[in-house]
């Protein structure tokens, strides 16, 4: 009844598709809380799915303390932070995902195995839910965006946009086109990365992408030059620190999580069947030993009150 | 004439249009929360009729889209098609050192303007939009830049460098800019109009209080100083933006907290200023609510606020070998009785007397507030942007009408 701007129009130009107004998040764990609380930093709703009720009020308390740790550091005003959790809803339904542009499945890569039948459940739940154009994606790191929309209706509308960690501090996000990804679906996933502030890097799939596949190799070799004796965990870290990198190979890992490396590299050893990828035995004994990195205070360092205090590997010297 | 004035800013457009010469206001809005959910348009008529009307806008050019339908339509129009509109004057905050005037808008001061979103990250790209929607749109209009910063460009190097190394003056145009120029003009020339003093002969010292603040040394109709720099952190003490820090202080603060440049950027624009020192609020009406209460630190941000106004008022007549003239605009120079006198307590030295009686009652219109003997007189002009854009707008069309006809 009453009247819109639509009203207004003067037709001068052809329709755009429609803005990315909402998007859901499948899998509220580190990463996906990163995803959610930075799309939402950017003037999005977002909706977060996960299993129970408990992790997804868990998953609302520790993003509310993040902001507040980027408000002890300036980075945010207490206006920002109530705008930013409003906007945030968490469920445990998939129909809460109905009016969604855009879903992200982002699922903890901790579980032993492979997750793709999982991964596959989950885009089946989805398309099950949202509009016929509404774009499905994954945070894909070393799975195939292809496999896992082989499962929908519409395969056309699946694809990758691997979020680099740490998602607020880095400037981009590596947008994966599957076999059957359409040009609609990349421009849309292209328009939502503009709006949280990324660029994008486009890329064709390929197990670990760019990012994962340098990383994991560049981790696997720091590991040998351990082992040798050449330095030790923090030495070989400031050395690539220095050199330009953002963080050291081994602060890195400890940073992803040595599991969820291990499990990069497996996938990718797998797919490629080169050696580079295989797992270093450190890693293997470390994660055996449930020495995870800073999700479990200890990795290739110890750490305390989420600062690395001494090294866990110590470097096999010649006497 | 009919002539369009639209300042846009990241998620917003303020718009009027003016029928010129008369300079009336025939209608007026703002197109509100662009790319966001809940936007709207509210728009008003100069007879009172108003509508605020909702929907989805994508962008600048479907914001600029409807309000322009909006100006056509039956119900709500001021205009019955878009031919009447004659021209369009665009707000664009930084011009850089290329503009030291509004322009007529050509490819060329378009390329110009992209060079400088360097220096006004925040607020070129959105102003350009504007232009480019209008071109899109009303591609036979006249369009014409007015900018913050040009007003400024009268300034002498003294005035403009910073002590830094001279090849980052050359490199990236490291220099005090200054803004609210547009302001500055206006009511430097408007409080010369209502006394009948010759501008060309006057030292004044424009001080524009709002959420932003600035003042300007005006001498000679010209400006040769301003408070603010390259950005608008610079100079006053601001709602909250630090004003004049001392830069070992913020390197200092950043190596202590470990803050980004980022958040760094966040310290001094956001949390600083009245809200940082009092702790209360970033608007001046809840911290005198707060200092009349008894809060000591709201008390002190006050006195802050006045003391800096009051040296730079100090500093301008030195720079100009006096004042004759000092103008009081912006939210808190036009309403805030209390800062604004307060601010001039004790520079009668200077040949500054306040007609106190006055001074403590008169809000948001235009009142001379200084006694009639004193040398310097003190007046409170509102400030009028959207006029002031609208008036360069129509002087640059009826420059190009001329030049036509020749």
């Amino acid at each position: 009844m009453s009247e819109t701007l639509e009203d207004f129009s003067l037709g001068k130009r052809p329709k755009t598709k429609g803005m990315i107004h909402k998007v859901g998040v499948v899998g509220c764990g580190a990463v996906g809380q990163e995803i959610t609380r930075t799309v939402s930093e950017y003037g999005i709703d977002v909706i977060f799915l996960d299993l129970t009720e408990e992790r997804v009020q868990d998953a609302i308390v520790q993003i509310s303390a993040q902001l507040d740790e980027t408000i002890n550091h300036w980075g945010l005003t207490p206006g920002e932070k109530r705008a930013i959790l409003s906007r945030i809803k968490g469920t445990t339904e998939y129909s809460d995902l109905a009016d969604c542009d855009l879903v992200v499945e982002s699922i903890s890569s901790r579980k032993k195995g492979t997750s793709l039948e999982i991964r596959k459940e989950i885009f089946r739940n989805i398309e099950a839910v949202v509009r016929q154009d509404a774009i499905i994606s994954s945070n894909i790191v070393t799975l195939m965006i292809s496999d896992l929309s082989s499962v929908l209706k519409h395969p056309e509308r699946a694809i990758g946009i691997h979020f680099i960690l740490p998602i607020n501090k880095s400037n981009v996000v590596e947008i994966v086109k599957g076999i059957n990804s359409s040009d609609e679906a990349f421009e849309q996933a292209a328009k939502f990365a503009g709006m949280i502030n990324k660029k994008i890097i486009r890329l064709n799939e390929s197990p670990g992408n760019i990012v994962t596949r340098m990383l994991v190799t560049t981790i696997n070799e720091a590991c040998e030059i351990l082992m040798e004796g050449v330095a030790s965990v923090s030495d070989i870290d400031m050395a690539m620190r220095e050199s330009g990198y953002l963080f050291g190979p081994f602060e890195m890992a400890d940073r992803i999580g040595l599991d969820k490396v291990l499990k990069y590299m497996d996938n990718l050893y797998q797919e490629f069947g080169d050696k580079q990828y295989k797992p270093s035995p450190i890693i293997k004994r470390l994660v055996r030993a449930n020495y995870l990195g800073r999700i479990t205070s200890r990795g290739f360092y110890n750490y305390k009150s989420g600062r690395p205090v001494d090294q866990t590997v110590t470097c096999a010297v010649i006497k | 004439m009919k002539i369009i004035v639209l300042n846009c800013g990241s998620s917003s457009i303020k718009y009027q249009l003016f029928e010129m010469p008369s300079k009336n206001v025939l209608a007026k809005g703002l197109v509100d929360k662009i790319g966001l959910k809940g936007a709207s348009i509210k728009h008003k008529r100069s007879d009172g009729v108003e509508a605020k009307i909702e929907g989805e806008i994508l962008d600048h050019q479907s914001g600029i889209e409807y309000l322009l339908g909006i100006l056509i339509s039956e119900k709500y129009g001021s205009i019955r098609t878009l031919e009447e509109i004659d021209a369009v004057g665009h707000r664009v905050v930084h011009a850089g050192e290329k503009y030291s005037g509004s322009v007529y808008i050509t490819e060329e001061v378009i390329g110009a303007l992209e060079e400088c979103i360097d220096l006004a990250p925040l607020h070129n790209p959105p102003n350009l939009k504007g232009i480019y929607a209008m071109k899109e749109l009303l591609p036979e209009v006249p369009q014409v830049g007015v900018f913050d910063t040009a007003f400024h460009q009268t300034m002498p190097p003294k005035a403009y460098l910073y002590g830094i190394p001279y090849s980052l003056y050359e490199k990236y145009r490291v220099r005090r800019y200054g803004f609210h120029g547009t302001s500055h003009k206006y009511v430097s020339q408007r409080a010369c109009e209502i006394l009948g003093l010759d501008i060309e002969k006057q030292k004044i010292i424009t001080c524009h209080l709002g959420n932003g603040a600035s003042m300007a040394a005006i001498c000679n109709g010209k400006s040769v100083d301003t408070s603010m720099g390259m950005t608008p952190i610079e100079g006053l003490i601001m709602g909250t933006r630090t004003g004049d820090l001392d830069v070992g202080a913020l390197l200092f603060i950043a190596g202590k907290e470990e803050t980004s440049i980022q958040f760094t950027s966040t310290l001094v624009n956001k949390f600083s200023g009245m809200l940082g020192i009092s702790g209360v609020s970033s608007d001046m009406r809840d911290i005198e609510i707060a200092a009349e209460a008894g809060n000591e630190r709201a008390k002190v941000s006050m006195e802050m606020y006045q003391y800096r106004v009051r040296k730079y008022i100090g500093a301008y007549a030195a720079a100009m070998g006096g004042v004759d003239l000092i103008v009081f605009t912006g939210g808190i120079g036009e309403n805030d009785t209390i800062t604004r006198t307060r601010s001039l307590d004790g520079l009668e030295f200077i040949g500054v007397n306040i007609n106190e009686e006055v001074a403590l009652k008169s809000r948001g219109k235009e009142m001379l507030i200084s006694t009639p003997e004193s040398k310097v007189k003190v007046i409170v002009v509102p400030t009028d942007e959207e006029l002031m854009i609208a008036t360069d707008t129509y002087e640059i069309y009826e420059k190009l009408a001329l030049e036509s006809v020749d």
